[in-house]
């Protein structure tokens, strides 16, 4: 009951915690603007690494800026570059770093020191997350990266005697053989599965095609694109065993945790940036696992990248590029990676987990990593972004949800791209 | 009399609007756990302050509602300086286009934010002043409703009355501002609240005029706790929620009668 | 009265005239000369004569922005004026109680759009949701009010009823205040009973009330925003996109301004002929 204690704690607290806010520049320093999306568990631990970096030395300060979801973000990223009030340093996910380069507002790191000595994970970072990433100037540095991994419900597969699927159609049946039925709809479904381009980039690069063909052709996968979608609408409207989640952007992602968490998704996939999250809030054990092949295994990278602005002062430049070393260290790289779920970035860090036994005693963190070896690059293509918003995010979910003509829907998206041109 | 019939319909109807909001408030009160394991059990297990925690660490709570209050005491302000001499002239004054300029104004009613607000975007970004108060208030200087309000308030006021103290030698200023606006006074208390609610609960201009959070309001604060991707927390949305429904719904309380006739008096 | 001097007038008038110039009709005047060209705020503009308006035509999203505008339109206008109208018909007694039901129904008009969206967000959520939950307890079906298709539209246009309903109450029961008791009893003692005196005495005067709440609340409801970007951003598969959501999105999201200012153009000769025919519809009727 309401006790007079905690009122006043609970009052102390606000008065306390708004007097002291953590961007509040001590005077004296270069303050660098950083602009972030995450929210929830992620946001913390990147606040306390910001923290921890301004209290570890007396030349800069980060002012980190909450901006709402991915979206919204970029939205106001781009919007500020208009409008010429910038932050020095943001992150951006992979589909639209080509854009803005093209568009001359990524500021190149090559020479910034200490550039060389950064240690990254080609896999993750510039060099192979895009086509031929190694033979531009280096405009972004990995931050949070990912990629798609399949979480099962320890207890269900046990009791049931199954294994992860290896391959779709070992999919449909541990799948066919974890669902149960409830009239209509089904009290527990065997798969859940955002309908996202992500994971639909995932099925078509695992049936063989590619989004963007190497000579820069946008065949949307072509007769891959329309098995992985086909795929999809099988499970949701033939087997019925995969469960359709609402909603846009990120809603569908989180009504998939939601319903891994109570029990009613037996398998799903989704990032392994919420590993953590899952693991911490499942009441059954969770065990993490490589996405399955169809013609090949393949599967796309994810996360965001961090860039600095071009249209920045070089101070906050510079005081931007401190912070990133800082973050590229391998004491922030472990403890990024291990307390969200994300990546490591560097090898030195890699290899200190490593040695540290920590793999061992996680091994639903080594899933992510070991599937780089399969890790397919993004083209550079300055439209994906809007391949991704405008032509196939909107379609995917009418053609799973509403059951239409996969191929028709297809090949109408790819004429709207011509005609876009 | 009241027949028990009427009395339960009002009732229910009374539920239908406060029970949302006492759910509202139950929520803020309880911890992640019991939501997620019973959404549905109305009391909370005791009364815990976490989530307000959580809101009040998450922003700078203080700091939109100082930017808020400001920006909206701004408008208000500006809106009646303008306003008054405006109706003023359109009410009283005789002049070529009278009745052109009359329709114009009325006519912005339907230009709203969302057809105006890249333009303006682009005109302020020439300047460098997104982001900032200016671009919050100024944009929002003229209100086609309150020089409606304003004029027909005017044309019944006798023009004897200001014939009168133009005989006494006082200036045009000094008619408005010092003679017409003290009558006004109901018209013009109404038309304040009534402007300095609806800046104080706009979303959609700060939430395109601003790039981060140094002017940024109350609204946009509270709307960015529906952090998405790793589990809504309801708890903490709803503390959001009644730190951002509570000076509204409080002055709502303390000046009731007003603001109804307010919007009544059209 | 005659102006002090010529110049008068416009002076008193200049601040207004200015600040509407550069903030509404500028702007306006922009949104058309934008609309012929390609813009994504990072490189220069492309000139494309009618292409953003053919592209919006032909690719099915004007017609989608205004069907869904449209009926969410229809449904809380219609909505908010019977429940106002029911309302105030109910609550224009005097008395405490009835005092503290229509500020508790009023209170919802007074807090912001976010508020009330993030409430109902919770409410409406299909698991843990208050709303969703007593629905089903009392029988009815298990709905996903904001990620059906379906629904969607209709839960937010039932969110916005419940905002605006204490707005069209308000004005409403002035409406009927002002109605001269006499009449009702004049005609109740004609021998007319309660839906005859409404129908014959009431409403007929209570015409140009209703006319004024139909257009406010039409162009209110025209330009609903919060509570879609709150709620569903235009989802799920953009069944509650409507017209200024669409703008914002083309804008923000999808960085092209140039579409966006077609969709302005259109929108607001859309808004400004649909007032104009209900501002008709209404004065015609009270000529019959």
């Amino acid at each position: 009951m309401l006790s007079r204690r905690a009122l006043v704690s609970g009052l102390a607290a606000a008065s306390v915690t708004t007097s002291c806010r953590s961007d509040d520049a001590p005077k004296g320093r270069r303050v660098a603007s950083l602009w972030f999306t995450y929210g929830g568990k992620n946001r913390e631990v990147l606040e306390k690494l910001v923290r921890r970096f301004n209290t570890s030395q007396n030349a800069h300060f980060i002012r980190a800026v909450f901006q709402g979801d991915y979206f919204e973000g970029l939205a106001k990223l781009r919007t500020a570059i208009a409008a010429r009030a910038a932050p020095a340093l943001s992150h951006v996910v992979g589909e639209v770093v080509p854009y803005l380069a093209e568009a001359g507002v990524l500021e190149p790191m090559d020479r910034y020191p200490g550039f060389g000595e950064l240690d990254i994970i080609p896999e993750l970072g510039q060099a192979k997350s895009w086509i031929a990433g190694d033979q531009r100037p280096t405009v972004a540095l990995p931050f949070n990266r990912s990629t798609p991994i399949c979480y099962l419900n320890g207890k269900l597969f046990e009791q049931a005697g199954l294994k992860a699927p290896t391959t779709w159609n070992e999919l449909r049946e541990v799948a066919r053989a974890l669902t149960v039925r409830d009239g209509a709809r089904a009290k527990r479904y065997g798969f859940c599965c955002p309908v996202n381009w992500w994971f639909w980039v995932a099925l078509l690069q695992q049936a063989g095609g590619e989004v963007v063909e190497p000579d820069g052709r946008i065949t949307l996968g072509g007769e891959a694109g329309v098995r992985a979608t086909e795929f999809w609408q099988t499970l949701v409207n033939v087997d019925r065993t995969m469960k359709p989640p609402p909603g846009r952007d990120y809603n569908a992602w989180e009504a998939t945790n939601q319903d891994y968490l109570a029990g009613r998704a037996a398998m799903i996939w989704t990032s392994t940036a919420f590993l953590r999250y899952l693991e911490d809030n499942a009441e059954f054990k969770v065990v993490a696992a490589p996405l399955p092949r169809d013609a090949r295994y393949a599967v796309p990278t994810g996360g965001t990248h961090w860039v600095l602005l071009k249209s920045a002062a070089p101070e906050e430049k510079a005081s931007a590029w401190e912070f990133l070393r800082f973050m590229h260290e391998p004491e922030q790289v472990i403890d990024w990676a291990t307390q969200t779920g994300y990546m490591p970035v560097t090898r030195a860090a890699v290899k200190r987990l490593e040695s540290s036994g920590y793999y061992a005693k996680h091994p639903n963190d080594r899933v992510a990593y070991d599937q780089l070896a399969v890790a397919r690059p993004w083209p550079w293509s300055k439209e994906l972004f809007r391949i991704q918003r405008e032509t196939v995010q909107p379609r995917l979910e009418s053609a799973v949800l509403s059951g239409k003509n996969a191929r028709a829907l297809l090949a109408e998206a790819r004429e709207r791209l011509q005609g876009n041109r | 009399m009241k027949r028990p019939l009427h009395v339960v319909l009002l009732g229910a109807v009374a539920a239908l609007w406060l029970v949302p909001y006492l759910w509202m408030v139950l929520t803020s009160f309880k911890t992640l756990k019991e939501i997620v394991a019973a959404p549905t059990a109305p009391l909370p297990s005791g009364l815990t302050f976490d989530a307000y925690r959580a809101v009040f660490e998450a922003m700078p709570v203080w700091r939109y509602f100082l930017n808020t209050t400001v920006m909206a005491l701004a408008i208000a302000g500006i809106q009646i300086a303008v306003a008054l001499p405006a109706g003023y002239a359109l009410a009283k004054l005789h002049f070529t286009g009278r009745k052109l300029a009359f329709a114009l104004v009325v006519a912005t009613l339907l230009i709203p934010a969302q057809v105006r607000f890249v333009p303006v975007f682009a005109m302020l970004a020439e300047v460098g002043l997104v982001n900032s108060m200016t671009a919050l208030v100024l944009p929002f200087g003229v209100s086609a409703f309150g020089t409606f309000l304003i004029r027909q308030a005017l044309l019944s006021v006798p023009d004897a009355l200001i014939e009168a103290a133009r005989m006494d030698g006082a200036s045009e200023a000094r008619i408005i501002y010092g003679l017409l606006a003290p009558l006004l006074r109901p018209t013009l208390a109404a038309f304040f609240m009534f402007s300095f609610v609806y800046h104080w609960n706009d979303y959609f201009w700060p939430l395109v005029m601003t790039t981060d959070d140094r002017v940024r309001t109350l609204p946009l604060g509270i709307a960015l706790l529906r952090e998405q991707g790793s589990g809504v927390r309801w708890h903490i949305v709803m503390a959001g929620n009644v730190v951002l429904s509570a000076p509204a719904l409080a002055v709502f309380a303390l000046t009731q009668r007003h603001l109804l006739r307010a919007v009544a008096g059209r | 009265m005659r102006p002090r001097s010529a110049l008068e007038p416009y002076v008193l008038m200049a601040p207004t005239a200015l600040l509407l110039a550069v903030f509404f009709f500028y702007p306006l005047g922009f949104a058309a000369h934008q609309s012929l060209y390609e813009w994504d705020l990072l490189t220069p503009p492309r000139y494309v004569g009618l292409d953003n308006y053919r592209e919006l035509w032909a690719s099915g999203e004007l017609y989608r922005a205004f069907t869904t505008t449209f009926v969410f339109s229809v449904v809380v206008v219609a909505g908010s004026m019977l429940l106002g109208l029911g309302l105030a018909l109910g609550l224009d007694r005097p008395g405490s109680f009835a005092s503290f039901v229509r500020g508790a129904v009023f209170s919802a008009y007074v807090v912001s759009w976010v508020s009330v969206a993030l409430l109902w967000l919770w409410l409406l959520d299909a698991d843990a949701g208050a709303f969703t939950r007593l629905v089903r307890a009392l029988g009815g079906p298990a709905i996903d009010w904001l990620g059906d298709p379906a629904y969607a539209l209709y839960a937010l246009a039932g969110v916005t009823i419940w905002k605006l309903a204490g707005y069209a109450m308000v004005l409403f029961i002035a409406g009927l205040q002002e109605i001269p008791k006499v009449l009702h009893e004049a005609a109740a003692l004609d021998g007319a009973n309660a839906i005859r005196r409404f129908t014959h005495v009431t409403w007929p005067l209570l015409r140009p009330t209703a006319a004024f709440v139909g257009t406010t609340s039409l162009i209110a409801s025209f330009q609903v925003f919060d509570v879609v970007r709150v709620m569903t951003q235009g989802g799920p598969v953009q069944a509650t996109t409507v017209f200024v959501y669409a703008i914002y999105e083309q804008v923000f999201l999808d960085l092209r301004v140039g579409r966006a200012s077609s969709m302005v153009v259109v929108f607001f000769v859309l808004l400004l002929a649909l007032t104009l025919l209900q501002l008709w519809v209404w004065q015609r009727k009270r000529g019959v």
